[in-house]
């Protein structure tokens, strides 16, 4: 059985970020999603377009960064970090960012990856997701509440002391 | 290899034009909530694009293989983490505005990593005790079995050992049915109402984009009216799993994990799987 396949190029991207086609592909989703939130939310894709354009550029500029760095950090933590500096109330910009990505619904932008995630499901995960068994999918559940309920009694616990 | 790119423009075209169908489905649909005894379960569009590309998914669904080929669905496996991209820059301009709120939770932001820790108390125990698994227990339980965790696996024991078939199970079967899980379970557990509603949405950032998407987006469902610092304190603590999960897993999770199995699994239980 090929176990490769499941891990996806993910961990190992680090260097080796295209960045002329990431360009490309993600054109390619920003266009989808902003059609996705034009359904969402009856803003049309015109009136969004600049919001879209910022996330695009924030993304390409979190790519860049993940490219040179001479650490490793996953490209979707550099992009969060750009993301936040660029909406600081007080950083050049961030007044017209803020009400630019308004624009977009938050969970608009994330269905155009579950869409391509449900259709790259390989056989071998399926036949692995299988093979596994029933028992596998109860531990599954309990890692995932586990994980959950892990941080929530925590954060609480730290809420209530710190208020 | 690399022809799947650049190559052929035919197949990524049948396969953006499918993602674009799924997704003007999935929205037309909308939110659904279907009110429950302790709450409420939240239906998502991201649940309904999930579900639809399984449908459509050449190897479930025969006959869309003949317009969705090996090459678009191997593009496809790229596009996911593109696609997530500009979703984590969206959810990362909601931390800006909040960002005094954020500051003001940091103990809480930080020390609530550490409860990633509870998948250990919760899981390695059903899998040890009550459903007698072998070492596939230290990889299936040990963290949530996202990519750097498997990476971690695969490292250290391989992905053909025990512990890498636990591993890659838990992560199959989240991969199926993890943003189905994390939509349902956080509304619920609001439901109770013991928790405060922050300490819900910053445990949310458990390190998986489409996890993030769904118990946050159940969340908001549930709670609206706190919206804007739910999604600002679930964006701060993703950031946070994502630049610490891996040594957590690597220093803390799996250590312990592995000295759990030690102490307390009897020695004579081999690989039970199957």
């Amino acid at each position: 059985m090929n176990n490769e396949i499941a891990i996806s190029d993910a961990p190992a991207e680090g260097r080796a970020i295209d960045l002329a086609s990431h360009a490309v592909q993600l054109l390619v989703v920003c266009a989808v999603a902003l059609v996705g939130n034009w359904v969402a939310t009856n803003v049309s894709p015109l009136e969004a377009l600049p919001g879209m354009a910022c996330l695009y550029a924030m993304t390409i500029v979190g790519l860049v960064i993940a490219k040179y760095m001479p650490f490793y950090l996953p490209s979707v933590a550099w992009i969060s970090l750009v993301a936040i500096i660029a909406t600081i109330p007080g950083v050049p910009g961030a007044a017209f960012v803020n009400e630019a990505v308004g624009k977009l619904n938050f969970l608009a932008m994330a269905t155009p990856a579950l869409a391509y995630a449900g259709l790259a499901l390989t056989k071998n995960e399926f036949a692995i997701a299988r093979k596994s068994g029933w028992k596998i999918v109860i531990v599954a559940i309990c890692v995932m509440f586990g994980t959950y309920i892990g941080s929530v009694v925590i954060a609480d616990l730290v809420l209530r002391i710190t208020g | 290899m690399a022809t799947s790119r650049g190559g052929a423009i035919g197949p990524a075209l049948v396969l953006h034009l499918a993602v674009l169908a799924i997704v003007v489905v999935s929205e037309i649909i909308g939110l659904i909530r279907v009110p429950i005894g302790i709450g409420a379960v939240i239906l998502l569009p991201i649940l309904y694009a999930f579900a639809l590309g399984i449908i459509f998914n050449p190897n479930v669904l025969k006959a869309t293989g003949r317009v969705l080929n090996h090459d678009a669905t191997k593009l496809a496996g790229t596009m996911i983490t593109i696609a997530i991209m500009p979703f984590i820059a969206r959810f990362g301009t909601t931390v800006g505005p909040q960002i005094e709120k954020i500051i003001a939770a940091g103990p809480a932001l930080i020390l609530q990593e550490l409860g990633n820790l509870g998948t250990i108390l919760i899981a390695f125990p059903v899998a040890v005790f009550l459903l007698r698994m072998g070492r596939e227990a230290i990889g299936a339980s040990y963290s949530i079995d996202r990519e750097p965790n498997l990476a971690l696996i695969a490292d250290k024991y391989g992905l053909n050992s025990p512990e890498g078939a636990g591993a890659m199970g838990v992560y199959a079967t989240g991969t199926l049915i993890g943003t189905f899980v994390f939509a349902l379970m956080p509304p619920l557990v609001h439901g109770l109402g013991i928790f405060d509603v922050r300490a819900l949405a910053m445990s949310c950032g458990v390190g998986s984009g489409s996890m993030l998407a769904a118990c946050t987006g159940g969340l908001v469902a549930a709670v609206p009216d706190q919206k804007d610092l739910i999604l600002a304190l679930a964006a701060a603590s993703n950031i946070l799993t994502y630049a610490t999960g891996l040594y957590a897993g690597l220093f803390l999770a799996l250590p312990l994990t592995e000295w759990l199995y030690r102490t307390c699994a009897p020695a004579d239980r081999a690989s039970t799987m199957h």
